[in-house]
């Protein structure tokens, strides 16, 4: 195979092209890949403010029944995992699951080790940061954020909370990514079916103008070269040859001609 | 007499030289290959994480951040393309260029950036990719390079020892 021309043509070229496809679209879809999931983040971070936000009276009334139907129905949500609400100290509060009220949360897991890593806990995180994957118990690909509950002016006016503290408490929501992967399978397939196109599309281009351009003349000469090599009459060299190998079937036909006393050309 | 032999030591010195030539040949075109060779082992201790380096935030701590895996990712998408051009370039003209270690150093080093960038794992296989393909390409060129070289000191040995005069140039 190496040692045809069509070989020392097409592997070089079908080498570079498919490696530098493959190279594109892993390119491609590593970046694609992380501006779906920088979306998801910002996503799950607006609807984490929304769900806070709507929140906000009941709290302030102390309303626990509104505020566990809230949680309850934005938990009934199509693709969302889990929202539950924790108070400073790890307790869960509000939660759409029943089975996860009044239980602590582990401060050293993922998640949550990022604020409480040190001695005083850290109070303001970056949207990036607040965010984390995980697969949960039935083995579903989630992104979690953990969004913390301001105490705000009217939060210690109405005597609740000390106007010391900072954070009442947390807002956990995890959105399920099975859509995501499905979207990413998806484009991985795409990709896969867009390269083995473009490599069948680039050996068939360069196989056609090989074999148009230079196989099939080459065959024509040799054709003429082999039939002639006995024969003390030479026909004239074969037509409309590309002009390199007309260069060579001339020089032959004359060498030929001489070397059998006939006058070229004649 | 004296011409007569003359004229065989130097058909001998010549016939040497063109075997020496040969196997050197020979040897250089195993170059390509023990490249990847080396390529591919780096890749595992890319694969399992270079378990022996220290870990990314460490030296991000006294070297400062790393540019960013998009940034890394464009140069390396630069490096590929000019890498592939310029061995498909010294193949056209039939240059003989020892360039394939330098190659195992770039794409070490690319590794490496992802690696303390921490985007190692997401980019493994664009590293991996663009490694075999320039490798590949390297490899192929050598390894023609070399062959046809061999093909015409062969011819040229034969042809000294048919005539034991040194063969015409080209």
């Amino acid at each position: 195979m190496f040692d045809t021309l069509a070989g020392k043509a097409l592997v070089p070229v079908g080498l570079a092209v498919t490696g530098f496809m493959v190279v594109c679209c892993l390119v491609l879809y590593s970046v694609i890949r992380d501006d779906l999931h920088h979306n998801e983040i910002v996503h799950a971070t607006n609807l984490a403010d929304t769900i806070l936000k709507s929140t906000r009276y009941a709290m302030h009334k102390s309303d626990r029944e509104t505020l566990a139907t809230i949680i309850k129905n934005v938990g009934e949500q199509k693709g969302v995992d889990h929202v539950r609400i924790f108070n400073k100290k790890g307790l869960v509060t509000f939660s759409a699951k029943s089975n996860e009220l009044n239980r602590h949360v582990d401060k050293n897991a993922e998640g949550c080790i990022v604020c409480h890593k040190g001695a005083v806990p850290v109070t303001n995180l970056g949207t990036m940061q607040q965010a984390r994957t995980f697969k949960n118990t039935e083995g579903m690909d989630v992104m979690a954020i953990t969004a913390p509950i301001y105490n705000e002016p009217d939060c210690s006016a109405v005597a609740c909370h000390p106007a010391g503290q900072k954070v009442l408490g947390t807002l956990d929501i995890g959105l399920s990514r099975a859509e995501l992967n499905r979207s990413l399978s998806m484009l991985r397939i795409q990709m896969i079916v867009f390269t083995f196109m473009c490599l069948l599309l680039t050996i068939s281009g360069v196989t056609a103008l090989l074999r148009r351009n230079v196989f099939l003349p080459i065959q024509r000469l040799r054709r003429y070269v082999e039939s002639t090599a006995q024969k003390n009459d030479i026909p004239e060299p074969p037509p409309h040859l590309p002009h390199d190998l007309d260069v060579i079937a001339i020089s032959y036909y004359n060498a030929k001609s001489n070397s059998t006393g006939e006058k070229p050309g004649s | 007499m004296t011409d007569i032999s003359e004229v065989r030591d130097s058909a001998e010195i010549l016939r040497q030289e063109l075997m020496k030539e040969i196997s050197r040949l020979n040897r250089f075109s195993h170059r390509g290959v023990l490249a990847l060779a080396l390529f591919l082992v780096i890749s595992m201790f890319a694969w399992w994480g270079f378990f022996f380096l220290p870990s990314p935030d460490t030296v991000t701590a006294v070297l400062g951040r790393p540019p960013s895996a998009r940034i890394i990712s464009i140069a390396l998408l630069l490096y590929t393309f000019s890498a592939i051009i310029l061995s498909l370039s010294r193949m056209t003209a039939g240059i003989e260029h020892r360039s394939s270690f330098s190659h195992v150093g770039y794409l070490t080093a690319f590794f490496l950036f992802y690696y303390f960038g921490k985007a190692l794992e997401d980019n493994y296989w664009a590293v991996f990719g663009s490694g075999v393909t320039i490798l590949g390409v390297e490899s192929y060129r050598i390894w023609t390079y070399c062959a046809e070289g061999i093909a015409k000191n062969q011819e040229d040995i034969e042809y000294v020892t048919r005539t034991g005069r040194p063969p015409p140039q080209e």
